[in-house]
This record gives structure tokens, sequence and C-alpha cells, in this order.
């Protein structure tokens, strides 16, 4: 983006009273370059649906082609006053430092100790031990002082968050508590933020509040704010002075405008403030909304096409406007502020010398107990101990990938802009730069940022109010709306609305917004490749694979009219026609009768994007960073896999190993703090589980699923068994259906048969168990399907296994063994109980039959063999259940060899933590073969320096101490022969204690 | 309410009524919110029990011969087995007699095992007398109950003495975190079920 790339390099100290007003346009230009983005989401859809949205397609692109030009105005402006727009929003503040508020681990007491010393509306996010849920706890006023301290439960529902009592959810906590910070919905008046992170104007500053932890609200920082007098940070102005003051919106309008520029402030929140009898009626909407931006993005758009004016003048006309001149006051304000900011970062220079944080992972040390040590070996505990160095501020630099937000930045930027803030957002930080598409990373955060920060809350809540046209966000509600034809409620009657009843009104929108562009609702965040698919025609391969294997699972489907989902798919569809529809005339009157199916729909259709998909996506990510210890582990046992997969003694056994590797990185996932934020603040808890698996999929059998199947083969052909069942089959084949136990019901003909064996191959692409296990849902659902078309009655697996056995043998297709193999060892051991797992028992019962054909027909009786098998698979799903440990999979190391003529090669050794280099080295000489061994020796080599491992060190403590350093540095163990034997002196290190490799 | 799933597998004789039991249990009071399953043979149904919500994932096995081998997979980690026998056919009851005998012996530890006598709507030619089947059942400490799938007889009635079998949680592992609060309330109203 122009915009980010502009305000990164720009000077990064603009305060002046000039600066105000340039500030305004430059807002301005950024809501255009995101609606500009939004328009591009749009079209896709109208791609898909040309007969049905003709008329919105003409006038998307229409606007298209207005706000390219605003976007450009606005771009050169930009060049010069990035700085304007450096505040950080509420959602950028929260992100920032979790690990100060979400605290998940402690206790009640804890919780309590820490909020009394704070003001009224401070919280934190917790567990609750009684509840067993996670709650908002916050300190009440002190005239409440009954009870000081309120917890307020967190429902989580399958897709989102939400306040227990409240209409409104969310699709993470971030954005559950940027709302409430925002406005009281349920609570009895708006939370906020510690002083200190209201108040910190820099990342650094937040980078500083967040490694605190919890230790944040015992030190001196978080007392000493408490003092301060009266909070003038915005933040804290659309909270308790404004609800306070029911109806003084002109009073609160001054106060707010001094807090800052009015672009960020939310004009109707402000008028929201309503008798609380009124709430009451109206809070108890029906089932949770997904209320929020998305629906105000579209009208957003809309007024923007419609509106006479482009943007530009609009940005004059505000700024002309009487509330700028409180805006341009901010100037004043924000240096005395910046001045209190030093004294702070004093206190904090202060602070930081106090007990360094605990162990490992520096943003989210307090939130988990005992972090991860992954099991055993000392490799592994010994890398917190370095971690406090990690932390020190001072010592973070740029560092190009990073999965740590701020890091990321180069210090000026990260001083102020917040323009750069989307990158910084932890949600979209791409692990790994992937070269091809350097944009994407700040498309991505942009649009997570524009999902939902204060002000675009604040603005999708006026907007709901007034769906037609009306002047941009910035403008403050006082200007007058009159121009706005359809708006029918004057400012006043606005004044009394409330956020709950916003939600109410928008309430049938919400669930549109899934059908409608599923990639924007706010908490179903943008589905990262449908952005990608029009904004870039870039795609990263791995998402494209994806995708078209979803592709061609639908086409598959559609042999099945009566599939439910497809059913509901197309009711959607049909759906989606009538909201555009009504998008298209401005209004977002939805037929009565179409709401609670919407509702009912979007929990499917949230299914299909979502926030899980981002979060797999995220860990994916984190998957391919060598330099995350979740990505070390995952890519040495990819390599290792690749290069010994000969080490195993059967298919099942590897496919074992894949399994368990997969349930333990899962577990290594819940417990470690790599992921940032915890994805217990993303997915609802009974989800996680299932997103880390499908996580896991992606990150481990997608890439080696070739090998995977060629292993298999491999052993399938050497145990004999492809022949045993290539025989059998052909016998199978053969047999009428009654003679396989088919009794009356009519079996599929040659077509079905046909459609059937496509099916089984378009299975064979899929890497994850869980589509393979739809796939054979399928199949199976088409064979009922035909039985019961003959003759209308149901079947039980009386005849059903019988005729699923005879449709195997005639697809006749010998690698089915394997496929379903594949899916009864890997598949996710929750799903076996279930229908998955049902159909997956029949198949491979089924295929046993076929497979002991011969000795079946003779003795009737399954093959001794054959028992075996399923009393192996009921060890591993036994053995399943106990809690794995990561500890058998930390034990890799790469090695590689270099040689004078030939170059490179490497391969991936079992190294545990306390193999020393003497031990590697032999092992690196047997391995490669080396016969000179004396002549050779192991060497740690990074980007410059080269040393030799000293014989006592132990390689994998070394591995494990560079990658927990904070800026990840590429390093390699080499195995290579001796320059010079003289000239070479070992390093010695003792105990793990490490050599300094810059 | 905490829902927890119980896997319940269904033996017997080909013929003698399973799959038309279970067909009767899940499509009685039919509730619109279960999502359907692809076909019979595969059915679940959920049941309130006390505190908790009992979601039966009820798989049927084909009673052939020629599939007796695979049973060991269907049988294994269910909460429960229902076997079935047909009133009217002697033969079938003798199978049942092995059943039992093979889930002794190769089934899950704890499992609990309902006989059901199908097709009592036929009593007329009635070859199983319901004094021996439920003699039978008492040695063994199972639950015995005579059902008609046609008529819908005691259908509803099985499951729920099923139901009432099931031990309630003690270790929340075996279930998902929601059913740990469960644990909160006294084990004895859980007990004391439906």
């Amino acid at each position: 983006m122009a915009f980010s790339s502009s305000a990164e390099n720009a000077p990064s100290g603009l305060t002046d009273r000039s600066g105000s007003f340039f500030k305004l346009i430059d807002t301005f230009a950024l809501e255009i370059g995101e609606l500009k983005k939004e328009m591009v989401q749009t079209s896709p859809t109208t791609d898909k649906e040309p007969m049905e949205l003709q008329g919105m397609e003409s006038e998307v692109s229409g606007f298209y082609l207005q706000s390219h030009q605003c976007g450009g105005v606005g771009g050169e402006r930009d060049s010069g006053y990035d700085s304007l727009r450096r505040r950080m929003s509420v959602l950028d503040r929260l992100n920032q430092t979790h690990p100060v508020w979400l605290l998940l681990a402690i206790s009640e007491e804890e919780a309590s100790r820490f909020l009394l010393k704070q003001p009224p509306g401070v919280f934190l996010v917790r567990k609750s031990a009684a509840l067993q849920r996670k709650v908002l706890s916050v300190r009440l006023k002190q005239d409440h002082s009954d009870t000081p301290i309120s917890h307020f439960p967190v429902k989580e529902s399958q897709y989102t968050f939400s306040l227990e009592g409240s209409g409104i959810s969310f699709a993470d906590l971030f954005r559950l508590v940027a709302f409430y910070c925002i406005s009281r919905d349920v609570l009895p008046f708006t939370i906020r933020l510690p002083e200190a992170i209201a108040s910190a104007k820099t990342q650094k500053e937040l980078e500083e509040v967040a490694q605190l932890g919890a230790g944040f609200w015992d030190s001196a920082l978080c007392s000493q704010r408490r003092t301060s007098p009266r909070p003038r940070r915005p933040l804290s102005r659309t909270l308790s002075p404004q609800r306070t003051k029911r109806n003084g919106e002109v009073g609160g309008s001054q106060q707010r405008h001094t807090g800052s520029y009015c672009e960020s402030a939310p004009p109707t929140l402000r008028s929201h403030a309503v008798p609380p009898s009124y709430n009451l009626e109206r809070r108890h909407s029906s089932g949770p909304l997904c209320f929020v931006n998305p629906l105000f993005l579209q009208t957003h758009q809309h007024h923007h096409r419609h509106c006479a004016e482009d943007s530009p003048p609009h940005a004059d006309k505000s700024s002309k406007h009487p509330e700028n001149v409180g805006e341009s006051s901010l100037k004043p304000l924000s240096s005395s502020k910046s001045s209190e900011q030093h004294t702070v970062n004093i206190k904090l220079n202060g602070k930081s010398r106090l007990p360094p944080p605990r162990p490992p992972p520096p943003r989210s040390m307090p939130r988990r107990r005992p972090a991860p040590p992954p099991p055993g070996p000392p490799a592994a505990t010994t890398r917190p101990k370095t971690m406090p160095e990690a932390v020190a501020v001072a010592t973070r630099q740029p560092q190009p990938p990073s999965k740590r937000p701020a890091p990321a930045r180069p210090p000026s930027g990260a001083k102020h802009s917040s323009l750069t803030k989307g990158a910084s957002s932890p949600m979209t930080v791409p692990l790994n730069p992937p070269p091809p598409r350097p944009q994407k990373p700040d498309m991505e955060a942009h649009r997570c940022h524009i999902a939902m920060d204060d002000e675009t809350i604040a603005r999708a809540l006026s907007r709901a109010k007034l769906p037609a046209c009306q002047p941009p966000p910035a403008v403050p509600t006082d200007v007058p709306l009159q121009n706005n034809a359809q708006s029918t409620s004057s400012p006043n009657e606005r004044g009394h609305q409330r956020l709950s009843d916003m939600s109410m009104s928008t309430s049938s929108s919400d669930s549109l917004e899934y059908s409608q562009s599923p990639g924007f609702s706010l908490g179903l965040a943008p589905s990262p490749s449908q952005h990608r698919n029009h904004q870039e025609p870039v795609e990263d391969s791995s998402e494209e694979d994806e995708d078209g294997e979803e592709d061609e699972e639908e086409d598959y489907g559609v042999g099945l009219e009566t599939d439910l989902e497809m059913r509901l798919r197309t009711s959607f569809k049909a759906r989606r026609r009538k909201v555009g529809v009504s998008l298209g005339g401005g209004s977002f009157i939805l037929p009565r009768a179409l709401k609670g199916r919407f509702r009912k729909v979007s929990g499917m259709l949230s299914s299909l994007m979502t926030p899980e998909r981002r979060a797999v996506k995220r860990i994916a990510e984190l998957s391919r960073n060598k330099s995350s210890y979740f990505g070390s582990l995952v890519q040495d046992y990819i390599s290792f896999v690749q290069e010994n997969r000969g080490c195993h003694t059967s298919g099942m056994d590897f496919l074992q190993t894949l399994r368990q590797f997969m349930t333990q990185m899962k577990a290594y996932l819940r417990q470690s703090s790599e992921l940032d934020p915890p994805i217990e603040s993303l997915i609802p808890e009974d989800q996680i589980d299932q997103v880390l698996e499908k996580a896991m999929h992606k990150c481990v059998l997608k890439p080696l699923r070739t090998v995977v199947e060629v292993a298999l083969h491999d052993f399938q052909v050497s145990s004999g068994a492809l022949q045993q069942l290539r025989e059998n089959l052909a016998l199978a084949k053969a047999k009428r259906p009654q003679e396989l136990g088919v009794d009356g019901a009519v079996p599929p003909d040659a077509v079905a048969i046909e459609k059937i064996r496509h099916k089984f191959l378009n299975m064979r692409t899929m890497y994850s168990p869980e589509k393979k296990v739809s796939l054979l849902l399928r199949v199976c659902k088409l064979i009922y399907t035909i039985m019961q078309d003959n003759s209308g009655r149901m079947y039980g697996a009386d005849d059903f296994l019988p005729m699923l056995t005879y449709v195997l043998a005639q697809c006749d297709m010998p690698q089915l063994d394997t496929e379903i193999q594949y899916m009864m060892e890997l598949l996710d051991p929750s799903l076996l109980q279930g229908e998955g797992g049902y159909y997956l028992t029949s198949a491979y019962g089924a295929m046993a039959l076929i497979k002991n054909f011969q000795e079946e027909q003779a003795a009737r009786v399954l093959s001794s063999e054959a028992r075996n098998t399923l009393h192996q698979w009921h060890c591993r799903r036994t053995a399943q259940r106990s809690v794995p440990s990561v500890d058998d999979f930390q034990n890799y190391l790469r090695v590689a060899l270099q040689e004078l003529d030939t170059g490179c090669t490497a391969k991936t050794l079992v190294v545990h933590s306390y193999t020393t280099t003497e031990e590697v080295s032999s092992l690196c000489a047997y391995k490669f073969k080396i016969p000179d061994t004396e002549n050779y020796a192991l060497f740690l080599v990074t980007e410059d320096t080269s040393q030799q491992l000293a014989p006592d060190t132990h390689p994998q403590r070394i591995k494990s101490e560079l990658l927990s350093r904070p800026r990840g540095q590429t390093f390699h163990f080499v195995y290579r022969r001796l320059p010079n034997l003289n000239l070479c002196m070992p390093i010695i290190m003792q105990n793990g204690n490490i050599l300094q490799v810059e | 309410m905490a829902i927890r799933e119980l896997k319940v597998c269904l033996l017997g004789d080909t013929g003698v009524g399973k799959s038309s039991i279970v067909c009767r249990f899940v499509q009685d009071h039919f509730d619109h919110n279960i999502s359907p399953t692809i076909g019979a043979s595969f059915l679940t149904k959920t049941v309130p029990c006390g505190h908790e919500l009992h979601k039966f994932l009820i798989w049927d096995t084909a009673g052939q011969e020629r599939f007796h081998s695979l049973a060991p997979m269907y049988y294994r980690g269910s909460a429960a087995a229902v076997i079935v026998y047909d009133i009217t056919k002697l033969d079938s009851f003798q199978t049942l007699k092995r059943w039992v005998k093979e889930l002794k012996e190769h089934g899950p530890e704890d499992i609990v095992v309902a006989i059901a006598g199908n097709k009592n709507d036929l009593g007329d030619i009635r070859e199983v007398p319901m004094k021996e089947a439920k003699e039978f059942a008492e040695s063994i400490s199972a639950i015995f109950i005579e059902t008609s799938a046609r008529n819908a007889v005691n259908v509803e009635e099985l499951f729920q003495k099923i139901s009432k079998q099931i031990p309630p949680l003690e270790n929340p592992e075996v279930d998902s975190n929601e059913s740990f609060q469960l644990n909160r309330q006294p084990a004895l109203s859980a007990r004391r079920c439906c």
C-alpha cells in the first residue's frame, strides 16, 4: 500500500497546528483507500453472480473509479503527513498489551487484588475456575462498593464471543473488549484500559507495559498513573464521563474533541447515552448478532457512491467545521502529554530492572502458567533462561520477517505510525514474508485493522442508524445531515440511541453480511484467500491448492442434490440475491421472514470462512518460520520424514508416528505462547482443538502428502499386500451382489459406479483426512440414495455393509486400501465415534473382507492378520488418550555435509539434547559415509561466522538457545572437513553455556 | 447442559429388527435440530438425562455371519451394546448368547449390555419365552426389555434404561470441558436421572 509505505518513511514528529488539518485530510484519504479495497472485495461477489447482481456491479465499478481518484489525492497528501494518523486504536492497544489484561490463569483473588487498586472501569479477562469459562472482571464504581469487582461471564458460542446477556457477539476477545471500551451495552458502564495503556503514545511504551505482563498491576507504573488527575486520553473520552452525563451531548462533545482529533471520535456514541430503562427493553435481542462493521462498510460504500461530493471536498468541508477548532487545539495537549510520557518512560525503565518477567516467550509469559517447557530435554528448558535478554526492548531491532509484531517495525515507524499499525497487528503479520507478494501482508493488515478499531465501531453504529447517505465518518454528527435524503432521524433522535439499539436495528443485515461478502464481517474477519484473489494476481500456491480442493469437492457433490449442504448452499444463494437488491436500493430492510433463516444459515456459512481460517493460516505460517520453536520442530520433523521414511516397519507404524506428532504439536501449541495473541482469545474454547487439528493438517500433512503416499504404496508392495489385494479384488469383482451378501436392495449400475470411482480418485488428491472422510460420506450417501430410491425403505447395516463391499469391489481400486488406512490413522481421534468414523470403519471392514476374499470363501473367517490389524488399530486409538509430549519431536537436527567438490547435502538426524557434538559427528560420519572421520568436524555456521563445536558441547542445546533469541538468526550445523587441523581451536563451552554468535 | 456422546453398538442376527428399533427410536418425536445422518446404519439421537444430555451415536452392525469378524471394530469404545433377538426365532436368541460371551471377553470393560427381544407384537408365534430371556439377562446383569419396533412399544424405554445405567461422568477428560462443569452438581443427582 502506498499509504503505509509512505507512512513508514515519513518524519515522525509533526504535531503543530497545521498538522491537524492535514491529519484530517490524511484520515479521509485513508478511509477512501480502505473503501477502495472494499470495493475490490465486493466485485468478486458480482463475478460469481453476474445475472443477479448486475445493478450492483455497475454501481460498484462506478464507485471504484471514483474512489480510486480520491485515493490518489490522498496518496499525495499522505506522503508528508502520515504522522497525523499515528493515534493507536483501542484494538491496537489491546493487541499489544494482552499480556497485561488477558490473564487466563489468574485466580479470582488475584484479579480482585489487581483491580481493587484501579479506578472504576479497569478490567481484565481471566478464566474463572468456578464457571469454567472466561470472565471479564471489572472494577466497579466506589458507590457500588458492596461488590467492588464484578465478573461478567463471556459466552463462547460456536464461532463467537459475547458477554452473557448481550446480543452482540464478536469474533474474538480483543474485539469484544474493544467494543466494551466504547459502549457499555450490558455493563453498568464502559470499561477502560489501565491508564498507562490508554495513554501510551508509542508502540514502544506499549511494549514496555506488555512486558510487565501480570506484573504490571503491581508495578509502579500502574499505581502511579492511577493517581493522576483526570484522564484526558482519547479513550476515556467516550467512557464514563459521557455515560454518566446522560443528556449532556453538548458538553460531551466539547470534551470529546479535546481528546483527539475528530475522526476518531465516534459521534453517535456520545449520543447513545440513554436512560437505562430504555436499554433494558432493547437489550434482550434474540440470538447473538454478529454485529459489525461489514454492514457498516457496505453502507459506507453506498454513501460514497451516492453522495454528490467525493471525499476531498468532504475533507475540506469538514475541516471548516467548528469541531475542527477543537481538533487543532490538540497540539498543546499532545505535547504536554508527550512530556508526561517521558516521565512514564523513566519510570518504566526503572521498573524494568525489577525481577525480569518469568521465562520464555516474552509477550505472553503471565497468561499460561508453566509454559510448556517442552518436556524433558534441558534443551527446551534452557531456552527460557535466555529470554529475559530477549525481552529488553532496547535490543530489539528491525527484523524483517517476524511473528512478533513489534520488533518488525523500524523504530521510527514504531514510534507512532498508526498506518503501519495494521501490520503490527499480530493476527496479520506474515511470518514468512513471502517474496512473491510483498504487498499482501500490508493489505491484510490493513483490512484487519479496519475490521474493527474503535472508530470503526463508532462509525458502524452511526451508519447503522443512518443507512442511506451521509457524510463521511469523520464528520461529526453535529454537522448538518439534512443533505441526507433518506435519513429520517434528526440528530437529536439519534441522540437517544444506544449501541444495543443499533445492533438491533442491524440484526438482519448482520447475518446478511455473511452471505454478502463473507470476508467482511468484522468478526469473521476477511477470508484471506478471497482478498488475495482479487487484489493480487499472485496467489499463494498453498492456498490455491486448498481452495482448489474445496472446489473440487463441491463439484463432486453435485451428484447429490439432496445433500443438506448443497441445499443450504443454494438457498443461501437465493437469499443473497435478495440482499443484493436491497443493498442496491440503499436500504437494509430485509423481509422479516428471512431474518430467522438467516440466523440459521449464518452459522453454517461462517464455518466457511471466519477467524478459524485466519487462525489456521497463522499457525501454518508459524510452522514455516524456522526461527520459531514450533516452526523448527515442524520443519525438522518434515525433513526427517522425507529422508527417513525407511525407518518405519509398516505403513501403519509410519502413519501412527505422524498422528502422534500432530497430536503432540497440538498439545504444544495449546501450552506454548508462541502464538501471539493466544488462540484462546481468537477461537472459542470448544473449537480450539478443531482449529489446531486443521492447522496441523496444513502444516504437516500437506507438505508430506506425496511422501506418505509413496511410502504407503511401497509398504503395500513390499509386504505383498498389494498383490494379494489385486487378486482378491479381481475375484470379488466377478461376483454378483448376492454372492457378497446383498439381499434385496438394488445395487448401483455401471454409471453410478463410475461416479463413485471418480470421487475416490478425487479423494486421493487431498491431504486432509477430514476432507477425505467427507468425500467417503458422499459416496456412502450416494449408495444409500440408490438403494432407497429403488425401494423406499430405510436400510441398516445388514444391507448397507454388503452393498458397500460390492461397490468397493466393483470400483477395483487397490489404492483405496492405503487411502482408508491414511484416514483411519490420521483422522482426528475425536471424530472416530461419529458418522465419519462409522463409515470409515465400514469401509475398512469391507476392504478387509475383500482383501481376504479367497480365504474367506474357503474358511469364512477373517484372517488372523486382519484381526491383528483391527487390534492394533484399537491400540493406537487408546494410546492417543494419554497426554502426549513434545519430547520425541524436538530431537531432530539438520546437519549439512559440505564437501569442497560436491557442495552441500543435508540430512536430518535424531539428536537428543544430551547428545554431544562428538556423538553427532560420528553419526554424521556414518550417515554421510565419511571414511576419514578424523579430518571432519561439526561447525556452527551463521551468516558471517563459523565455529567449530567442541566435542563435549550439545548441538541440540545450542540450537534451542539460538532459536530462543529474539532476533532469529539463520544458522546451520555443518559437518565438514577441517581446513587445517592446527589452526582451529575448538571453542570451549560448559553445560550449555553458549558461545556468543554475533 | 452438557452433551455427552455415547457410542452404542447394535448387535444381533440379521433380520431381527436392529435397525427398525433404532429407526423408531430416532424418528419418533423427530427433532428438527438433529443433524440428519446419511443413512440408517449410523443414527444419532440426543435425550436429556438428569443434568446431562446423552447423545447416542448408534452404530449398527451387519448381522450376517460373514461380517461377524468385523464386529470388534464396531463395539470397540462403545458405552453400551444393544443385543437384539427376535422372540419368534430361537436361533437369534442363541446368537445373542454368543454375542454376550464375546462382549464379556473382548468388549470394553464397563460396557452396558441391553438385551432386547424384538417383535413382541408377534406373541402368537413366540419361540423364546420371556421368562427364559429375562433370567438369562439377570444372570449377566444386563438390561432386559421386550420391544416392538413396529408398534413402537418399549423402544424409548430401552434407551432410557441404558441412559440410567451409564455412570455419570467422573473423569473430565472423557468428555469436553463443558461437561466438566456438571461435575459441580452432586454426582448423586446425576445418577438418579430420568
